[in-house]
Order: structure tokens, then C-alpha cells, then sequence
């Protein structure tokens, strides 16, 4: 056993794996969220912050 | 002893007199949350009108500050220093280098936060002279007896302490591994307490030089506005000290326990850096309404508050695509199939993601918080505690509890009581977060304010929209209750567990990242560098605000008054005049007020 | 250093993201004119409110043609004047200010909301429709009774208006 674990992350222990995974399903629900994000931004800065009485203009 | 029997090793088998320190850190952070909890309910139920028969409404703010205080900063700071000896002494393989400089920390922010803690509590107790209901953030000059400030400093001090222990057992380590890379857990704790000292150093000299001096009479009155800045260049950072130790389990322990491994160690120190550059520069942000500051100012701090999103986000990617890629490796399939195969009837797993789940929530709401301009529509309604139930109630809360269920049984060798109840408590407190948490929000866009005993008015009526404000209370009253119980259940299932024999075959390893750290530029470990570039920012985001705000109102203020709150004549006087006698009362209590000076 | 290509992805969308807030503030900023409550206003003492022309008497008055001022003081535990009564389909700009702690005066429900702090003077200024009824609450906590504190703002018809001033209420 290594002392940390600095020394088990040698390259060959983890070499190669990086460009075989794909992440795909990652990126599908980061998407998703992305859009959630834009769509309730959208709701409430444009049209419930926006169009409420007494906005201040000074 | 051979090198299979040692992998089989626990913390606490490793690092006994380390491991006695976590558990004594991590048990005073479960007192703070039984204390914190209970306050909780009773306010829940308070605030909402559903039982005021247990407190009167004057002492419902000393409920609240001691709810905030105990939770914000006892819990979560006991649970951070606790989870980083650990983390620093099992990444480094060595233990810390003084054991009794350990211990003096500990024992110097346990005194600390009992003085504050008892100074708070006092308060329920008419016959005594002492309070502290100034709430988490003591802006003057509203004033607290004076322990209650020397008690902040005094588990500061211990906190800093603490950071130097980390520093200086990695620099031991350092040493002896001249050209090794820090290991990831350390280079998390390192960033982080690289941030703490940073931004604990404003609210330090706001007790010291302001607050508590003028506690004990020693100066006549203070500048508001300056001790509030100082609170918030303090303030907006804590939120990140209390949301660094949450992202070390994600990023650290979650994969583990996935079944997969870190996606990128380069990319989770680059976060980390972030923070640290980020975290501090924007604490303006919560003055946006402040009079006396500004717009320029105000433009800046929220321009780093948007970009202080970047790590967040970032992390929501490094940390999905390790569970994605643990799911995988137990066999899961397809575009979102995978998401079947992962462990959800491990209470670790399943708390830890249903509190990033809460986290992202979270998010959306913050940019509503980081937006200048829209913070009139919400700031300092309901919202805004909605927002941070979230955020330090949920994402680093539930993932505190959630990772005691793993990190437990290193620490002591006992298995845990029962990964049932475990997954119960963590499934209602998501569920209850989810209640309480989304009509709080909704409370908030109606205009119903923070931190009040009775949020209904005798004269308006809130607007009906999401169903309105009683049918929102009501959920609020579920929600909070429900957060009790699953406290309940995760206090009881621990105790329970310390009943537990201990047994051996607990020890878990935490596996390498799958770009491991070689990939990641060596630049990235100059901590010199980056708490240089850190402090920078800082001094170019709040030099010329403090100057501006010294220079309208003075060091000590524009002629402000002092109102202590621990005075109970001065209580009495105030809760009793109300609006009818306001003139009499401010001739009374500045009175009062010199007679104390 | 390695990143992968989803993540960069992410990262630009993510900047993009943050663009796009801060180009809604922006735009809130310079479209409909929302301003921000700022340091406008010179500081004041707060122990000699008494001494001041605008807030001895805090009243609302009228200060151009359909342009109104409004002084109000916050102190433990109401606002004054209670009630805040201006014309409709006027510019009002309320000056408010703190007697003693900090509070907070926020018209519920609305976007009119500000800190008010002693020793400064909060300028907002707002532009009212037709007649309306709102309430006024503190919403940064100020003491024993801070759930006490309340006011109203009524928003009357210019001819109400009037009639109100020379009836003597002076508010």
C-alpha cells in the first residue's frame, strides 16, 4: 500500500481510461438543468421582478 | 505486519489520538445541530402561527440567534475541523505533528463558542442581565453583552489554530515527500483555510476593535455601516467555508462510494482555487439596499459574484460524470439508465446526492440573490433564508449527515446502528427541505420578511399568488417539522451506534482520480501565488468601499446611538412602548445608555 | 492538463450563462432605469433628527411639477408618517432614514425595498399608477417588537391628494 495517494495515481494505474469514458449521460442532465436555469431566469427577472408596482428609477 | 492486514486498517486503527479529536469535533458539532434543531421547530411553528403558547414573540429572537449561531457557525465549523484532521492525516499517511497543539484548538473554540453560546441562551432568563438577541449577523448598533463578541473571538482564534496545525503537519509531510504533489484532500483543506483567514480577518478586527470595545464602554458608538461591511466581507466567504468541507466529500468520498473514482483531480484543485481568488471579493453583495455605498461598488462585487458561479458549476460536472462513471462500472447502461444502477439504499450515497440535488436548486436561487437589481424583490424577505436552507441547510448539511454514516465507522470501528433509519432520516430531510424550502421562496416573492416572530400584518393583506400566505405557512410548518424528525432519527441512530461493538473490517480506501494529479499543472500547488493573487483581489474589491464608508461617517460613526439588547429594563422598555411612546423610549435608552457608558 | 470535451462544454456554456445574467441586470439597468439605492445622499445624525429640515417633520411634499418627496424616520417600532399618502401617477422619492438601529422599509410586494441605516439617508425613487393601498414592513430585525413594525403607503388620486394637503393633515 502507498503512502498517499499521490503515489497510487501513477499513470499506468489510470492510463487510458480517461479517453474511453464519455460522460454522456452527464452531460445530458447538465443540459437539462442549463435549460431549467435560462427558462426560470427568464420568468423571474423579465416578467415577475420587472413588472411589479414601484420599480425604482432613481 | 504485512501490506494487506494494514490496507485493512481504519482511521482509527492508523491514527487513534487523531481519531479521538474527530470524534470529540464531529460529537460538539452534533450538539450545536440538536440544540439548532430544536430552536428550528420551535420557530417553524412559531413563525408560521400553528403553536405560540412555548415562547413569547420577544423571545422568539432569541430562539433565532441562537439557531444561527449554533448551526452556522458551531455545527458546521465543528464538523469542518473535525472532517479536515481527518482528511489531512489520512492523505498525508502521517499524523499531526503536535498532538496537544490539536487539542488546544479544539478546547479554545469549545470555551469560545459556550461563552457565546451561554451569553445567547441567557436571554431566556428574565432574572439575568445578559443577552445576545443581535441574530447571527450583530449589526449595530443594536448591542450584545460583551461576552458574547469575546466568545466569537476567542473560537476564531481556536479556528485559526487549527488552520496552522493543518499547515504546518503538511509542511512536516512536505519534508519528508520533497517532490510529491499535495494530495488532493490536503490541497482542499489548504485552499480552504487560505480563504478562512483571509475573510475571518475583517470580522476579527470588527469584534476587536469595534464591537467588543464598545460593549465594554470602552468607546461611546460605532459606524454602523462600517461593522456591517466587515461582517459581510466575512459573511459571504463563511457561506464557502461552510460549503468547502461538503465539496471535499463530493468530490473525495462520493465517487468512492458510487463505486467509481474521481473524474479529474486537476479540474477539483482548479475549483478549489477558485474559491479561494473568488470567495471573498463579493461579500458587497449583500448591500446592494445599503444607503451610504456606491453603485459603482455594488457593480463590481456582483460582476465576482457571478463568476464565483464557475466553480460551482464546474463541480456539478466533475461530480456527476464520477457517479456517472461508478454507475458504469457496476453495469449500468444507456443515456440515463445508469442512473438505476447506483447504491440509493446507501444513506451516504443517496444523502449526499439528494443534497446536490438541493444544491442545484440552490443555484438559482443565488443568482436571483447575486442579481443586483432583482435583490429589491427579494432581499431580506423570506427568500433569502429559503435560499440558505438550500445551500448550508441542505447541501452541506444533509452531506455532513449523510457522509457520518461513512466516515463514522473509520473514525471509531462501530458500524453504524442501522443504514435503514439512515436512509429514512436523510430521504425525509430532503423531503422537508423541499416543503419548507420552495413556500419560503414563494413567501418571499409575496413580500413577507426574514426574521420576524409574527410575519401577518394588522394592516395589509399579502398578494394571493402560489396559493398564498397561510396555505404557505402550512407547508412551511410541515417542512420544518419534518426536519426535526429526521434530526431526531440521525441523533438517536448515532447514539445508538456509539452502543455498537467495536469489530474490525470497516476500513475503506478512497481510490485515485482517473486524471490523477500528475496531469494537473504544477502552478496549481503554489499556494504563495494564490492567496498573493487572493489577497489582491480582496484589497481591490473593499479598499476604496472601507475608505469611502470611513470617510462619510467616520471611524466610530455619524452620531449613532447605542442599544444594548442585554440590558432588561431596556428590554422591557422598548417591547412595551412599541410605536406610541417611541420618543420617550429613545430619550430612556440613550439615557440608559450613558449610564452604562 | 487534461479536460475533456463535455466539460468543456460546460465551462463555455456556463461563462455564457453568467454573461447572460449579467447582461439582464445590465439591461434592467438601462432599459426600465433601475437604479440602485447608493450614496446619493449625504450622511446624517442620526442622534439630531429633531434638528433637521427634512426629518423633524417627516411629511411628504410636493417638489416640482407631479414630483413629490417623501421623509420618512424609522424608528423602533413604526415609520413615520403612517400613513405615507401620495398622488397617483406621480414621481415620488422617499428619503428615509433611521432614528436609532437599522431597519429595513420595504413596500410588500413591490420592488420598492431599502436598508436604512443611522447616519444615512436611503433615496428611492418610484413611479406610482393609479390609486392603491400597500403595506409598509421592517424587514431587518431592530429589537423586541420588531414584528410590530408597520406602516402603509397609500397611493390616492391627484384630486384625493389635494383634498387631503388642504384639509390640514399636513401628510
Amino acid at each position: 500500500m502507498g503512502r498517499n495517494e499521490t503515489a497510487h495515481a501513477s499513470a499506468e494505474d489510470v492510463g487510458g481510461e480517461t479517453e474511453e469514458f464519455d460522460p454522456i449521460g452527464t452531460l445530458t442532465l447538465i443540459a437539462i438543468y442549463f435549460a431549467i436555469l435560462v427558462v426560470s431566469w427568464v420568468y423571474i427577472y423579465y416578467i415577475e421582478f420587472l413588472g411589479r408596482d414601484l420599480v425604482i428609477v432613481g | 505486519m504485512s501490506e494487506a492486514i494494514e490496507g485493512d486498517r481504519t482511521f482509527a486503527d492508523k491514527f487513534p489520538e487523531e481519531a479521538r479529536v474527530v470524534r470529540a469535533a464531529l460529537l460538539g458539532s452534533f450538539l450545536a445541530l440538536t440544540l439548532g434543531a430544536v430552536f428550528g421547530i420551535i420557530q417553524t411553528l412559531h413563525r408560521t402561527g400553528v403553536f405560540r403558547g412555548l415562547i413569547s414573540s420577544t423571545d422568539y429572537y432569541t430562539s433565532l440567534t441562537a439557531h444561527g449561531v449554533f448551526l452556522a457557525l458551531s455545527f458546521t465549523t465543528f464538523f469542518l475541523v473535525g472532517l479536515f484532521t481527518w482528511a489531512v492525516v489520512r492523505s498525508l499517511d502521517r499524523p499531526v505533528i503536535d498532538i496537544r497543539i490539536t487539542w488546544t484548538w479544539y478546547g479554545l473554540m469549545a470555551a469560545g463558542m459556550t461563552m457565546t453560546g451561554i451569553s445567547i441562551l441567557a436571554g431566556f432568563v428574565n432574572e439575568l442581565d445578559m443577552s445576545a438577541d443581535v441574530l447571527f449577523t450583530f449589526y449595530a448598533p443594536l448591542q450584545a453583552h460583551p461576552m458574547f463578541y469575546a466568545g466569537l473571538a476567542v473560537f476564531i482564534v481556536g479556528s485559526w489554530i487549527a488552520g496552522a496545525d493543518y499547515f504546518r503537519t503538511w509542511l512536516a509531510w512536505k519534508r519528508e515527500n520533497p517532490d510529491e504533489r499535495i494530495p488532493l484532500q490536503t490541497f482542499m483543506v489548504l485552499t480552504t483555510m487560505a480563504m478562512w483567514y483571509i475573510a475571518s480577518s475583517a470580522v476579527a478586527a470588527s469584534v476587536l476593535i469595534f464591537l467588543l470595545p464598545w460593549s465594554l464602554g470602552l468607546i461611546d458608538q460605532v459606524n454602523p455601516t462600517l461593522t456591517r461591511t466587515l461582517f459581510w466581507f466575512f459573511g459571504h466567504p463563511v457561506v464557502y467555508f461552510w460549503l468547502m468541507p461538503a465539496y471535499l466529500l463530493w468530490y473525495t468520498v462520493l465517487p468512492k462510494i458510487a463505486g467509481g473514482r474521481l473524474f479529474s483531480d486537476p479540474l477539483a484543485r482548479v475549483v478549489f482555487v477558485l474559491f479561494l481568488l473568488l470567495s471573498t471579493p463579493v461579500g458587497i453583495h449583500h448591500q446592494y439596499l445599503d444607503p451610504g455605498i456606491a453603485e459603482g461598488f455594488k457593480f463590481i462585487s456582483m460582476t465576482n459574484t457571478m463568476f464565483l458561479l464557475l466553480p460551482s458549476l464546474l463541480t456539478a460536472f466533475t461530480v456527476v460524470a464520477s457517479v456517472e462513471y461508478g454507475a458504469r462500472q457496476r453495469g449500468g447502461t444507456g443515456l440515463l439508465g445508469w442512473l438505476t444502477d447506483l447504491p440509493w439504499r446507501d444513506p451516504a450515497f443517496t444523502g449526499m446526492m439528494l443534497a446536490g440535488l438541493m444544491f442545484a436548486a440552490g443555484g438559482f436561487s443565488g443568482m436571483v440573490n447575486a442579481g443586483m437589481n432583482i435583490n429589491y424583490m427579494i432581499h431580506n424577505t423570506i427568500w433569502v433564508p429559503g435560499h440558505f436552507h438550500l445551500t448550508v441547510g441542505t447541501a452541506v448539511a444533509l452531506t455532513f449527515m449523510a457522509a457520518t454514516y461513512w466516515l463514522w465507522p473509520q473514525i471509531t470501528n462501530k458500524p453504524i446502528y442501522s443504514r435503514a433509519i439512515g436512509l429514512v432520516q436523510v430521504v425525509v430531510w430532503f423531503v422537508g427541505m423541499a416543503l419548507m424550502s420552495n413556500a419560503m421562496h414563494a413567501q418571499g416573492i409575496l413580500g413577507v420578511p426574514r426574521r420576524t416572530a409574527e410575519p401577518e400584518y394588522s394592516g395589509f393583506d399579502y398578494p394571493t399568488m402560489f396559493g398564498g400566505f397561510e396555505e404557505l405557512n402550512i407547508q412551511i410548518a410541515i417542512g420544518g417539522t419534518l426536519l426535526f424528525v429526521s434530526t431526531v432519527l440521525f441523533i438517536g441512530n448515532l447514539v445508538l451506534t456509539m452502543g455498537n461493538p467495536k469489530i474490525s473490517g470497516l476500513a475503506e480506501e478512497l481510490p485515485p482520480a482517473l486524471s490523477g494529479p500528475d496531469d494537473a499543472p504544477r502552478v496549481l500547488d503554489n499556494l504563495r501565488l494564490w492567496v498573493g493573487i487572493a489577497v489582491t483581489l480582496v484589497v481591490l474589491a473593499y479598499a476604496l468601499p472601507l475608505a469611502a464608508i470611513i470617510n462619510r461617517g467616520g471611524l466610530l460613526g455619524p452620531g449613532v446611538g447605542t442599544f444594548p439588547v442585554w440590558l432588561t429594563p431596556v428590554l422591557d422598555a422598548l417591547a412595551n412602548g412599541a410605536a406610541a411612546v417611541v420618543g420617550g423610549v429613545v430619550d430612556a435608552s440613550a439615557s440608559l445608555a450613558e449610564v452604562v457608558g | 492538463m487534461h479536460i475533456h470535451a463535455y466539460e468543456k462544454l460546460w465551462l463555455a456554456a456556463s461563462v455564457l450563462l453568467i454573461l447572460f445574467l449579467l447582461g439582464s441586470v445590465t439591461y434592467g439597468a438601462v432599459g426600465p432605469g433601475v437604479a440602485m439605492v447608493s450614496d446619493s445622499e449625504p450622511a446624517i445624525d442620526a442622534g439630531a433628527l429633531d434638528e433637521d429640515d427634512r426629518f423633524s417633520e417627516p411629511r411628504v411634499e410636493q417638489v416640482g411639477e407631479n414630483e413629490y418627496a417623501a421623509y420618512v424616520v424609522a424608528r423602533q417600532f413604526g415609520f413615520q408618517p403612517d400613513p405615507i399618502v401620495v398622488p397617483a401617477n406621480s414621481t415620488v422619492t422617499f428619503y428615509v432614514t433611521s432614528a436609532d438601529v437599522i431597519h429595513g422599509f420595504e413596500v410588500a410586494g413591490t420592488n420598492a425595498n431599502t436598508m436604512v441605516v443611522p447616519g444615512e439617508v436611503s433615496e428611492i425613487t418610484v413611479e406610482t399608477d393609479g390609486p392603491a393601498e400597500y403595506g409598509i414592513v421592517c424587514n431587518e430585525y431592530c429589537g423586541a417588537a420588531h414584528h410590530a413594525m408597520e406602516g402603509k403607503l397609500e397611493v390616492v388620486s391627484q384630486s384625493a391628494y389635494e383634498e387631503r394637503a388642504s384639509g390640514g393633515d399636513g401628510e
